[in-house]
């Protein structure tokens, strides 16, 4: 019976930790102080209420089972709620698709968008400088110095994969055409289309010569 | 004591043990009724310093999720007006301030002046100070008008309460209609196993526990004593609706060692 309240918990806790490291988020979440945002995922038996003051409070609503249920969803004060399944979450993050993910169904929302916009621009916006919070534990030089191989590592591991990508593609179409190029399989395609043109034509023609044969018995 | 609490006054009929028109209990002990309200003041003066922390440790802080369950069962909303009573050191309050916003109010009432003072200080701490109000109260006999509350919470209070009778009505009394109360107190484990270990966890692991952190055994020998003499959950129900309150329902949590009461007044 409390896991929603350890969700929401949870919820609640990481998201004022990530507001806490940008400062100039601020003003951002004072836009939407006093609001609340209800977000119901289909496959989960809470919803979310997002509760915006100077933090923000998550509290679990249930949304099936139990006589509260539906006395809860009635109850709800939200400025904006949204239904929606786990797997259009992951697009909420972009604030211009939500008319989108509305128009092809995949979202349900009722009240204000802006609430629903303000919530996505607030975290999409976040800038968190993670060298300078590590560097409150370990100091300046071993932050900057970590971050710098951190960098450096992914960099030359993007060069690489890029590179390994390129090697692999050439030793499967070159030497021995193990694969075929694009153009080889556009190239197929087109012959295809001809060969299907062609047998449509034939198959016309013998259609017309049967028929003239039949006129002629 | 701790996920123990205040106080608000004293118990009376509805009670499990038998007692006489001038004896209420303290704990196991027998005691004159106006005593209690003092005695239960003296232990929540003693344990106020160490109590948000000696909550933790008891509860494995699992308090905080008992009271998140009470906050999302409140139905709270901007605007609205919300006594915590017996609120000690400002939980829900805290919380409810946030909800309630600027255009609504929370009153934190405690009979207890020390855990008043301990919860201003907390919550002025985080900066909650625009809607929030501290009133020293009594459960039995609130200094409030009727009808001025949306919602009123009592949390690991009630028990404290020498006449519960009595404090519900007067509860009754200062809710809106339309408004609910909500009672959220230890109560009886619904398993005969889990009802064991809880007795072993609370009359042997426990005052052991407040002896070591709050270097105050005896006030967690009570805290233990005062659960097991609180109304289980059917009773508790009974003694709120024979207040007038309506639709009244009780979710058990963690196994039925608390439940949340829900009432509305019409």
């Amino acid at each position: 019976m409390l896991v929603g309240q350890l969700l929401s918990a949870g919820v609640e806790l990481t998201l004022n930790q990530l507001l806490q490291l940008d400062p100039d988020c601020k003003p951002r979440l004072k836009k939407l102080a006093g609001k609340q945002l209800q977000v119901s995922i289909n496959e989960l038996p809470w919803s979310l209420l997002f509760i915006f003051s100077e933090q923000i409070d998550v509290s679990a609503l249930p949304a099936t089972n139990e006589d509260q249920s539906s006395e809860a969803q009635a109850e709800s004060s939200a400025d904006c709620h949204i239904t929606l399944s786990l797997s259009t979450l992951g697009e909420l993050s972009d604030s211009s698709k939500i008319s989108q993910l509305i128009q092809q169904g995949k979202l349900d929302l009722d009240g204000d968008i802006n609430v629903a916009q303000g919530f996505s621009n607030l975290m999409k916006e976040l800038d968190i400088d993670w060298e300078e919070q590590l560097s409150k534990y370990t100091g300046d030089v071993v932050a900057h110095q970590t971050f710098s191989s951190v960098k450096a590592f992914f960099n030359t591991a993007q060069q690489e994969v890029e590179k390994l990508a390129d090697q692999l593609s050439t030793h499967l179409t070159q030497p021995d055409a193990v694969a075929v190029s694009e153009i080889e399989v556009a190239d197929f395609c087109d012959q295809v289309n001809t060969l299907r043109s062609a047998s449509d034509r034939l198959e016309a023609r013998i259609d017309q010569l049967i028929a003239l044969q039949q006129d002629d018995s | 004591m701790s996920v123990s609490e205040h106080h608000a006054g004293t118990d009376t009929s509805h009670e499990q043990a038998p007692e006489s028109s001038e004896k209420t209990h303290f704990g196991f002990q027998q005691v004159d009724k106006n005593a209690k309200a003092s005695m239960v003041a003296e232990v929540f003066q003693s344990v106020a310093a160490k109590y948000d922390i000696m909550n933790d440790v008891m509860s494995m802080g699992i308090h905080r999720l008992w009271k998140r369950f009470t906050i999302d069962c409140s139905g709270a909303r901007a605007g609205h007006k919300v006594l915590d009573l017996a609120g000690g050191t400002g939980d829900l309050t805290a919380k409810f301030s946030r909800i309630v916003g600027d255009s609504g109010e929370v009153v934190l009432a405690d009979i207890n002046d020390a855990m008043l003072r301990v919860g201003r200080d907390k919550l002025r701490d985080k900066g909650i100070v625009s809607n929030v109000k501290y009133v020293q109260a009594n459960a039995e006999a609130l200094p409030f008008p009727d009808n001025s509350f949306d919602i009123i919470t009592i949390a690991f209070g009630l028990r404290n309460v020498t006449d519960k009778d009595k404090a519900l009505k007067s509860m009754y009394r200062v809710l809106k209609p339309g408004g609910r109360l909500l009672v959220l107190e230890f109560s009886k484990p619904t398993s005969d196993a889990l009802n064991k270990v809880y007795d072993a966890y609370s009359f042997h692991l426990l005052p052991k526990i407040g002896e070591l952190v709050a270097k105050d055994g005896d006030s967690y020998k009570y805290l233990a004593e005062s659960i097991r003499m609180h109304p289980e959950q059917d009773v508790l129900k009974e003694m709120m609706q024979d207040a007038g309150f309506e639709q009244v329902t009780y979710h058990n949590l963690t196994g039925g060692i608390v439940a949340l009461h829900r009432g509305f007044k019409f």
